[in-house]
Formats: C-alpha cells, sequence, structure tokens
C-alpha cells in the first residue's frame, strides 16, 4: 500500500491542468484579443446562418452515414471472427486492426491513387470505353464517406469483437437446438446481448468521424467543409478567434452529448439485465 | 463462414475498403512512371531513391521519432504514478480520479490543439516546441494511465504485501514485484503511446513551426500540393517500419490485446 499517494498524482494533475484544463477554458472564454461576447455571438450567429448551418448539418450526416456503415460492416467481421474456429482467425483479427498503426495520411492517400483523375477507378472506366475522361470522384460526399470508413472500421471491429466474444457461443448452440434458425438466433440472442458494445462502437465512429480533420481535408477539400476544416481554416488562415472557438465549441458539445447518451443508454440496459 | 451469405458478403466488403486502398499505396510505389496512375507502368525503386534522398522527409521523420520517444516517456514517467496511486492506495473518489485523468480522450484533438496553438503560441509566445511537446503528452497520458492501470488492477497485491512481511524495504518490493508485475502494461501503454505521438496531425498541424514540422505533417502538405508517387513510397516505407513495431507487439504482449484490447 502506497501511503502518501497524492503526493504520486501532482506531476500529472498539474500538467493536465496547466496544459490541458485552463488553455481549454481559456480558449473558450478569453481568445487573444478578443472579447467573451464575441465568442457566444458569434456562436448564435452560427446556429443561424444558412452557410454555417450547412456545415454543421454536412459533419452531423457524415457522421451519421459512417457510424451506420461501420456498425453495419464492422459487426457482421466481429462476429465471424469471434465465432470462427479458423487458425486463420487471429490473422484476419491482426489484419483489421493494423490500419489503426497507420498514419491516417497514409491510410487517405490510397483513396486518392483509386478515387483521383488518374486513379484506378477513372482509368478503369476510360478503359472499358465508358467515358473519354475518367469522372471527377475526388472532392465528393462518396470520397469522404469512403475515407472515413476506412479509417473508423477497425474501431468498430474491435469494439463489436469484445462484446459478442464475451456471448457465452453455448447460448448459440442453446437456441439452434432449439429450433431457431441462424437469422433468428443472432436477432434475438447474439445481437441484444451484444448491444452494449455496439454502442460503444458506434459512440467511438461517430465522435471520431465528426471531427476527423485530415480526411475530410484530402478527400473533401473546399467544396465538401465540415467543422473540423472549418475550425483550422479559422485559427490559421482566416485567424478569426471567435469563429474558432466557437467552433470549438460546437465540436466539443456534440462529442460530450454523443458521450453522455451512450452512458445513459449503457447504464440504462444494465439496469433492466 | 460461407454458411452465412449476408454475414460474408459484408464482411468482405469491409475488408475491401480497410485493405484494398492500402494495397493501391504499395503497388503504386513501385512504378517505373512519372504520375501516380493505374496501373502502374513497369517496375522500378526510383521513387524509393527520391523519397529517401527528399531533405524535408527525412527532417521530419527524425522530428517525430523525436518528439514521440521524448513524449512517450513524459508521459510514462507521469502516467505510471498515477496508476500506481489508483491501484495501491486507500484513495478516496479513485473513478472520479482515473476520469480526470483519462479526460483528454474525450475531447477532440484539434480543440486541445487549438487551445494550446491560441493561449501557448499566441497568448504566452512559447515556442512551437514545447507547444508540441505538451500537447503530445496531454493526449498520451490516458494511455499511460489506464492501460498500466488495468495490468495492476488485474494483478496481485498478496503478492507485494508478502514481499513486505518477508523485510523487503518498499522501494526493493517495487522493484523486484510491483515493476515486473507492471511490465506488460508499460510496454503496451509505450508501444500505444508512440504510436499515436507519431501519427498525430491535428496537433501537430497546428502547433507548426518552421524549425520544427513533423513527418505525417510534412507528408500532408507534400499530398496537398503535389500528389506523385513518391508520397506512396515514403508510405511504403512507413508500413513496413510499422510491420516490426507490430512484430515487437506480437513478440511481447501480443498484438490484438495492445492495439486492440483484445484479451483472447
Amino acid at each position: 500500500m502506497i501511503r502518501r499517494p497524492k503526493l504520486l498524482l501532482l506531476p500529472a494533475a498539474l500538467v493536465l491542468v496547466a496544459g490541458f484544463l485552463i488553455p481549454s477554458l481559456m480558449m473558450l472564454f478569453s481568445p487573444p484579443g478578443t472579447a467573451v461576447t464575441e465568442v457566444f455571438t458569434r456562436l448564435g450567429e452560427m446556429l443561424t446562418d444558412p452557410y454555417d448551418l450547412t456545415i454543421i448539418v454536412r459533419t452531423l450526416l457524415f457522421g451519421l452515414i459512417v457510424t451506420a456503415i461501420c456498425i453495419l460492416v464492422g459487426f457482421p467481421i466481429a462476429f465471424l471472427l469471434a465465432r470462427s474456429q479458423s487458425r486463420f482467425a487471429g490473422i484476419w483479427l491482426a489484419l483489421a486492426i493494423f490500419p489503426l498503426l497507420l498514419s491516417t495520411v497514409v491510410r487517405t492517400f490510397g483513396w486518392l491513387v483509386i478515387l483521383g483523375s488518374n486513379g484506378a477507378i477513372g482509368q478503369l472506366i476510360v478503359a472499358l470505353g465508358l467515358a473519354d475522361r475518367g469522372p471527377q470522384l475526388l472532392y465528393t460526399p462518396l470520397a469522404v464517406i469512403l475515407g472515413m470508413t476506412q479509417l473508423f472500421l477497425p474501431l468498430a471491429i474491435i469494439s463489436c469483437y469484445s462484446a459478442v466474444a464475451q456471448v457465452d457461443s453455448n447460448l448459440d448452440d442453446a437456441a439452434r437446438g432449439l429450433g431457431a434458425s441462424k437469422t433468428r438466433t443472432l436477432w434475438s440472442i447474439v445481437i441484444p446481448m451484444s448491444l452494449p458494445g455496439i454502442v460503444v462502437a458506434a459512440t467511438l465512429v461517430f465522435a471520431g468521424s465528426t471531427t476527423a480533420y485530415t480526411t475530410p481535408y484530402l478527400l473533401g477539400g473546399t467544396g465538401q467543409r465540415v467543422l473540423a476544416t472549418q475550425l483550422f481554416t479559422y485559427a490559421s488562415v482566416t485567424v478569426n478567434w471567435a469563429a474558432a472557438s466557437a467552433t470549438a465549441l460546437i465540436m466539443t458539445v456534440l462529442v460530450f452529448l454523443v458521450s453522455g447518451l451512450s452512458n445513459l443508454l449503457a447504464s440504462r440496459k444494465g439496469s433492466i439485465e | 463462414m460461407r454458411s452465412r451469405p449476408v454475414l460474408f458478403t459484408l464482411a468482405i466488403l469491409g475488408y475491401a475498403i480497410m485493405i484494398v486502398p492500402i494495397l493501391f499505396v504499395i503497388l503504386s510505389s513501385f512504378t517505373a512512371g512519372k504520375t501516380l496512375s493505374f496501373p502502374p507502368q513497369g517496375f522500378s525503386l526510383q521513387w524509393f531513391e527520391k523519397a529517401l534522398a527528399y531533405e524535408p522527409f527525412i527532417e521530419s521523420l527524425g522530428s517525430s521519432l523525436l518528439l514521440a520517444i521524448v513524449t512517450t516517456i513524459i508521459a510514462l514517467g507521469l502516467g505510471i504514478p498515477v496508476a500506481l496511486a489508483i491501484a495501491r492506495s486507500s484513495l478516496r473518489g479513485k473513478s472520479t480520479i482515473q476520469s480526470f485523468f483519462v479526460s483528454p480522450l474525450i475531447v477532440p484533438e484539434l480543440v486541445i490543439g487549438l487551445a494550446l496553438y491560441q493561449q501557448l503560441m499566441i497568448t504566452l509566445r512559447l515556442d512551437s516546441f514545447i507547444a508540441l511537446l505538451l500537447g503530445h503528452v496531454i493526449i498520451l497520458l490516458p494511455y499511460a494511465v489506464r492501460v498500466t492501470g488495468a495490468t495492476l488492477a488485474l494483478s496481485d497485491l498478496s503478492i507485494e504485501d508478502a514481499a513486505r512481511g518477508l523485510g523487503a524495504t518498499p522501494f526493493y518490493t517495487f522493484r523486484t514485484v510491483t515493476l515486473p508485475l507492471m511490465r506488460p502494461g508499460i510496454i503496451s501503454a509505450a508501444l500505444l503511446s508512440f504510436i499515436t505521438s507519431f501519427n498525430n496531425v491535428p496537433l501537430s498541424l497546428l502547433l507548426q513551426s518552421r524549425e520544427f514540422r513533423t513527418f505525417p505533417v510534412t507528408m500532408l502538405d507534400y499530398v496537398q500540393q503535389s500528389y506523385d508517387p513518391m508520397i506512396a513510397a515514403m508510405s511504403t516505407l512507413i508500413m513496413a517500419g510499422t510491420v516490426v513495431i507490430a512484430i515487437i507487439a506480437e513478440r511481447t504482449v501480443g498484438f490484438a490485446k495492445i492495439f486492440g484490447g483484445i484479451n483472447k
């Protein structure tokens, strides 16, 4: 047992307060040369101005679509891997986790090679004689959604995998033995029992995809502005501190709301069981 | 697997989205042509030579490695004592303390970056390197606290009590019993922290300076200006380096355990 635990907490607490809490609060309430009222005036404008609202709605839509795809595709992968008897299952799991170790720039760059004007899809369409020139696939919502799905799918798989692995596979066998079809077993046993993990997966993917910068920047360009790219423009191109802080506030509140909602869902679920 | 056609099809689609873009990067890095077009024209290593001779890449690679190693060490130095205090003391409100130290995880990195850029670099005129160092330590601290804490929580307290009971000093007990128990947690936290710092874009982008720019930011700038096969070659080299890290992870604690948090 440690007698003076507070001494052990002190250095990290100081760094966290000085390097995270104080700068974050100051960023909201006193950006350089800007009154606090300006931040909240700007925030009010953003929530009513059609241009700013488009960006907020686009960010939310990208987040929702990417989350839906990641769960729809990530859960089956997690389920098949968790229930697989194959000795290659470990390799497939590793293959799903490995992209997490690569920089977002490297992973996103792959889509430039595929979707770019001289990219693989464009060349294929020209070679097949379907068109004289490859279609513009970059800087479209599709490009951003594909790029972010690639980015966050591993997170969805990991969370779902842990959840499915905890559901006793004897329950599947019991349901099957009692005459339930494979589909029925999945929907009435495995999915309800791994729901908390699925909620965690959805929260992680949504929080990640509504705040991601690199992918919307490279694949969306100026046509698909989202909150994150907008924040960067305000901070280092137009140097509009009030707008940058207001955007940061929107992003933070959004993530807090989603995590709070997910915690609430998790505790509700827990109380029913 | 094929007995579940719908799930199987969705899974194949998922793997395609994750893996195909990476394969395209690798394939296009070996092109003999001048542009990034597909299929690659011929085979050559010319873009690897160019990438390795391109000063900004090599310089920023050094900067990123330095930053990642230094911030990993600082984050572990700050985080391990916190994990110990939470696991091995009679402190009250441990879950609140834990949430406090893990809190940077739920704030978007770009927002942390903005706060540090605005307050440290603009208002206080601090050097960019100090801001970067602090920013990276802040985002790595949650991993150090949580991952080393998890191994401590799983380990058996009575072994340490036994050592003390047999007359070992607190420091000797720590060195010969507690530290070895924490080893897998420390290795996991170190590898996770290193990878997280090395790949970070949002903080490094906002806190960069002309003198100190990290590798992913240099790559991002380069991609934005011209996307030739050099960036593919550099990406392929980095992937090879990452495979080495993955192998180290697998040989020590287990790859899925470290990066997926999967205990199997």
